[in-house]
């Protein structure tokens, strides 16, 4: 084995709220891949910020080299050859990429033009179609990855830390960005992965590292063990397994949700949606999987109403709600569970039940004559609170001091109420941990079996086929096909998902 | 054309201070910070100029003072926004009602009760040699006094420093995405804190210019939301300096308008709406514009967990 | 019981704030040969002498509750409505316009409601333009109702010079109005009017506007995050109409309890100060509208205390602005510690949990 090049030694950090670590020991050697696997929440982003000198340790030490160091800022762990490519990157959307990547580290006047082309040829040296003149805000999400990557090459980093690096990705953008990977570590630098995925972990890590609760529980290595090895570790203990959705032919049933040809095409920009065309029936659970940023966020607001689309027709129970605005599709029975609950599902501010509240201020629920009908609200409260285990002490806290699996199960709870006949789920389980996966699946399928129709979108492959009677592929805001759940392989849903159409045979639905 | 060539240097005369004050405005909001204790340090920089310039006979102490009592200001607002995250548009004006109060009392306490209002002399125009002698623009442009020089100096200065330097480019970053900017390396709230304290000093010199080369004295109106007409200006011109000039001049071509037909007396358009007009100018000007290349982060406190 | 503590520690940590904030605004007293014990001993004894200078507490108090209202309600959508001087004004032109007209031509009682029905509606509707250009074009509204004030004083003047002037067309004021349509005095003595009632009705309207209707949730929604307002059927933009609508109705009852209620006329330059000391008073009750009233009731004694201050001494009255600067500034401070303090606490509990 090489000397280890960075040593962490029972780093503990404390926020005010948690103890995100707790006595963690972790080596880096030089030419190693170090695979961070755990849950979310487990931890592995902070002591990773506090080798980049993001966050600062409660206690423990940090030794590069054989030689411990204080690292107080990003600066200094640049200095001793660190980068990291955080999960939501830091990137400047209204800057070039140069601009991006010289930030931080130039002095006095700039030159642009001559720091272009030394970026330009960077890129090309390491076989990256990267603009180095575009603005940042142009580039596609996989695009600006290898921004992210080329910042820590021009700063020569030996070490490279990436959190989450695949989410993003499709499936064949992620085998690239595993080559590279392969291509960096040969050369005698080190590479820590950030993940929670076992497929990478297998595929890529010579050691693996795997956290829980802020503490390790294990570090082995990959000829070592086995993925079931590795999830039992990191989950530590057994979930309940969950019937698979039948296979059963839904084409007769009611159709609850029609879309036809509907399209988003802003001026000046393109496509967003176009021509989508689809049905949900009674108790049925249509899975769009997709790489993120594919439409389905303008998508799932397009049939709430949240944002307005250029043509095409909704229909709910036969009903064409086109026109409608979001207060009048909500009336006629619709619940959306937004991916990003804390910016259009909940208010932070206020407490459990004025959030429970949120998308029923118009009708007479909880309101009557205007005024609110506090103890019926209150009383409805504490009961969604003991019907799906959120960990609350009583209706008066607020939602933000909530955990993010608790704020998603209460945002569940209101929407599976809101909605009789339909309800969006965007990325129902992202952020939370797999305890509160298992409970969220259950009650998707349990409203399916309602009778409610049901839209779930979805990056995970795993919980769109988990979930889903029949499975949409989305591609830059068009529909690559629908399948019935098991006419897909994995390989082909990622062909799908990268937008290349396989062979035709057996693709129809 | 006499009349419109006096109208054109009375308003590059009346614009400088609002140009200067924004400038600086421009500066600090590149970096996310809205220093909305502007009409403060513009106040604070009026009572410092005078209180130096009449004490020591010196205009230059004056400005200097200006830009001390300038920067104390912006200090105690850069300290209570970057560094205890209070909200930035309240702490603006709590610091206004502070400064407007000390101000008051302080200049009390150092002259007393006075029946005739003190005055200094005002700062000469100089004429810049050939270049004056130029028709119309040589009256307009390089017939004016020190400070307007200066200010127009610092317009391309102010420029190349945004867009042309690693010192600009840290500072936009810390405007567009403060946690890139952090993971990048750069103190955020250094870099803002420099950049109110910057503004501070510029705008406590904008204020002085009314005691020190416009009315020769000091009163607690003399401001009169001048301030939050170069805070505005800031938004007007698109954060950029160069946008900062074009609509510090239209609105010193409004301010002297008013005084011109103040002076004439006979008008069938009554004067206060000439007074109105910079303020009607704001308003109609901020709803007609589209804003854009407006910082990412304008106005949101960076808080960092740890 | 943890929302009572909470209250309670909120309390304390305002009082200690004004109190070094009173404190170190007498600290300067010296500086112009006064003694700051005699001071205060003044202010107490003057203030609390009589009936009549008691009464002035309410008096002062009044418009401050109504324009601090203003600038609170509109703080509660995250919105910014510098402008309540502005819509004051506009309320006390059409308080004295319409009282003019109507008085002594139909009864006393009818005159009052229609000056304050107009005072409302024009003051509302000054806050409700400044609500339609943000709703509509995106304006900067903080920028607009900090200019609007400005146009509005001068179109004030304008008014005073003109139309409005005294029949001796001598100074820049209104007539005197007509007995008849005074707001009626509720205490012998002093000038306390009806205003003070109507003023503190006012605030338990607003919260009870803010808590107990669908429409002031709403508004609260809007303010602390408009995506989800959005996504969930609320319309941002009619919630900022609505919301510099209410504001500014409320800023302009404060001319007609005003004009009608204590000055009988309006001048140029009448409490020029209202709108910046009611963003003050905001900003110490944090926004709460019952906690407006008792802010309100501490900075109109001290209003009173600093002018007879000014009476019997040679301190100015400018010393009352250092005052509310001062309490401001700590005030705004003292949220901070108390939060840093909050934290702190926290991580020590759990360091003690994980000891045990």
């Amino acid at each position: 084995m090489n000397e280890p090049v960075i040593e962490l030694k029972h780093i503990t950090k404390r926020f005010a709220k948690v103890l995100a670590n707790d006595d963690v020991s972790i080596t880096i050697h030089k030419g190693e891949v170090v695979a961070l696997l755990g849950e979310n929440g487990a931890g592995k982003s902070t002591i990773m910020k506090i080798l980049y000198g993001l966050y600062h340790a409660t206690s423990g030490e940090i030794w590069i080299d054989g030689k411990e160091r204080k690292i107080a800022t990003p600066k200094e762990a640049m200095d001793a050859g660190i980068s990291m490519i955080q999960q939501h990157f830091s990137l400047v959307p209204a800057h070039t990429v140069t601009e991006n990547i010289i930030l931080g580290n130039c002095k006095g006047k700039l030159d642009i033009k001559k720091k272009e082309k030394e970026i330009q040829a960077l890129a090309e040296k390491y076989g990256f179609q990267v603009p180095a003149g575009e603005y940042v805000k142009n580039l596609s999400v996989g695009t600006q990855q290898k921004v992210e990557i080329l910042k820590a090459l021009y700063l020569n980093a030996r070490v490279l830390i990436m959190d989450e690096p695949t989410a993003v990705l499709t499936p064949q953008e992620i085998d690239t960005l595993m080559e590279f990977v392969r291509r960096y570590v040969e050369q005698g630098n080190s590479v820590v992965f950030i993940t929670h995925k076992m497929r990478e972990v297998m595929a890529v890590s010579d050691t693996i590292v795997v956290m829980r609760n802020g503490s390790i529980c294990g570090t082995v290595k990959k000829t070592d063990t086995s993925e079931a090895e590795l999830a039992h570790m990191m989950i530590g203990r057994e979930l309940e397994t969950l019937e698979k959705p039948g296979t059963e032919d839904m084409s007769n049933r009611r159709v609850r949700l029609a879309v036809k040809d509907l399209s988003i095409k802003p001026k000046d920009h393109t496509p967003l949606l176009e021509d989508i065309n689809f049905e949900i029936h009674e108790g049925e659970v249509l899975g769009f999987a997709g790489v993120s940023d594919n439409g389905q966020q303008e998508l799932c607001e397009a049939i709430y109403g949240g944002i307005p689309i250029t043509s095409g027709k909704i229909e709910l129970d036969g009903e064409d709600v086109t026109n409608e605005s979001v207060k009048d599709r909500i009336k006629l029975g619709m619940g959306y569970a937004a991916a990003d609950r804390y910016r259009y599902g909940m208010v932070a501010e206020m407490s459990m039940s004025e959030n429970m509240l949120l998308k029923s201020s118009y009708l007479n629920k909880w309101v009557n004559h205007g005024l609110i009908r506090w103890s019926a609200l209150h009383r409805y409260t504490e009961d969604s609170i003991k019907q799906y285990a959120i960990k609350a002490p009583d209706h008066t806290v607020t939602a933000g001091s909530l955990s993010g699996g608790n704020q998603q199960k209460m945002v569940v709870a209101r929407e599976v109420d809101m909605g009789d006949k339909l309800i969006i789920f965007d990325q129902p389980t992202r952020g939370l941990d797999l305890g509160a996966i298992n409970y969220v699946h259950k009650t998707i399928l349990g409203e399916r079996d309602k009778g409610k129709a049901v839209l779930l979108v979805s990056t995970e492959l795993s919980e769109i086929f988990a979930l889903s009677d029949r499975i949409a592929v989305l591609y830059k805001g068009k529909i690559m096909g629908i399948f019935k759940n098991g006419e897909l392989t994995t390989e082909k849903i990622g062909l799908l998902m990268a937008g290349v159409q396989p062979e035709k045979e057996g693709a129809e639905s | 054309m006499q009349i419109f060539v006096n109208l054109i240097t009375r308003a590059i005369f009346m614009s400088t201070p609002l140009v200067l004050g924004a400038l600086g405005e421009v500066l600090a909001e590149r970096t996310g910070m809205m220093v909305t204790a502007i009409e403060g340090i513009f106040l604070v920089g009026a009572w410092g100029g005078f209180i130096g310039a009449y004490l020591s006979g010196n205009l230059l102490i004056g400005f200097l003072l200006a830009m001390v009592c300038g920067l104390i200001v912006a200090l105690l607002y850069g300290v209570t926004t970057i560094y205890m995250h209070q909200h930035q548009i309240v702490m603006g004006t709590a610091v206004a009602i502070l400064v407007t109060g000390c101000c008051t009392f302080f200049y009390r306490v150092i002259f007393g009760i006075q029946t005739v209002p003190l005055k200094v002399s005002i700062l000469k125009t100089i004429k810049i040699p050939l270049l004056s002698k130029i028709p119309i623009i040589g009256q307009a442009i390089f017939s004016q006094n020190l400070v307007t020089y200066f200010t127009y100096i610092l317009v391309p200065i102010m420029f190349f420093v945004i867009y042309k330097t690693s010192l600009g480019l840290s500072m936009r970053s810390c405007g567009e995405n403060p946690e890139a900017a952090d993971a990048a390396g750069i103190n955020v709230t250094r870099t803002r804190f420099l950049a109110v304290a910057i503004a501070g000093c510029l705008g406590g010199i904008a204020g002085a210019y009314y005691p020190l080369c416009n009315v020769g004295m000091y009163n607690a109106e003399i401001i009169g939301g001048r301030g939050w007409i170069a805070f505005g200006i800031c938004f007007l011109g698109n954060w950029n300096p160069v946008g900062a000039l074009i609509f510090g001049v239209i609105f010193g071509i409004s301010d002297a308008l008013g005084i011109f037909v103040r002076a004439m007396g006979t008008s069938s358009v009554p004067s206060e709406l000439f007074s109105a007009l910079p303020y009607i100018l704001v308003i109609i000007l901020t709803v007609c514009r589209k804003q854009f290349n407006v910082p990412a982060k304008l106005g949101a406190n960076y808080v960092k967990e740890d | 019981m943890k929302q009572q503590k909470k209250v309670a520690e909120f309390l304390w940590w305002t009082v200690l704030a004004i109190i070094l904030g009173l404190v170190i605004s007498f600290a300067f007293l010296p500086l112009l040969g006064v003694n700051p014990i005699e001071s205060l001993k003044i202010m107490l004894s003057e203030t609390f002498a009589d009936k009549f200078s008691m009464g002035n507490i309410l008096v002062k108090t009044t418009p401050l509750i109504l324009t601090s209202l203003a600038f609170a309600f509109t703080y509660k959508a995250n919105l910014y409505n510098i402008g309540a001087q502005g819509q004051f004004y506009v309320g006390c032109i059409c308080a004295v316009a319409v009282t003019l007209q109507l008085q002594t031509k139909v009864p006393g009682p009818v005159v009052l409601i229609a000056a304050c029905l107009a005072s409302m509606i024009g003051g509302g509707l000054t806050g409700f333009i400044i609500g339609f250009l943000k709703a509509k074009f995106n304006a900067n509204e903080f920028l607009v109702s900090m200019m609007s004030t400005y146009v509005i004083t001068y179109v004030m003047q304008l008014l005073l010079r003109t139309v409005l002037q005294e029949s001796k067309h001598e100074y820049l004021k209104t007539d005197y109005i007509d007995n008849s349509a005074w707001l009626p005095k509720i205490i012998k003595g002093t000038s306390v009017s009806l205003g003070i009632v109507i003023a503190v009705i006012a605030a338990i309207v607003i919260w009870f506007i803010l808590y107990r209707t669908s429409m002031g949730y709403r508004i609260r929604v809007m303010g602390f995050n408009q995506d989800a307002a959005a996504m969930s059927g609320i319309n941002p933009k009619t919630q900022c109409m609505l919301a510099f609508f209410i504001s500014g109705a409320v800023a302009g009852l404060a001319g007609f309890t005003e004009i009608n209620g204590m000055q009988h006329m309006l001048l140029t330059g009448l409490e020029s100060d209202i709108g910046s000391y009611g963003i003050g008073i905001a900003i110490m009750a944090n926004a709460n509208p019952i906690g407006v009233i008792f802010a309100a009731l501490l900075f109109g004694t001290l209003q009173v205390g600093g002018t007879a201050l000014g009476h019997s001494t040679d301190a100015p009255a400018s010393v009352i602005d250092v005052m509310l600067g001062f309490v401001m500034l700590f005030v705004l401070m003292s949220f901070f510690v108390r939060k840093k303090l909050e934290i702190r606490s926290m991580k020590k509990q759990k360091l003690q949990k994980g000891e045990v």
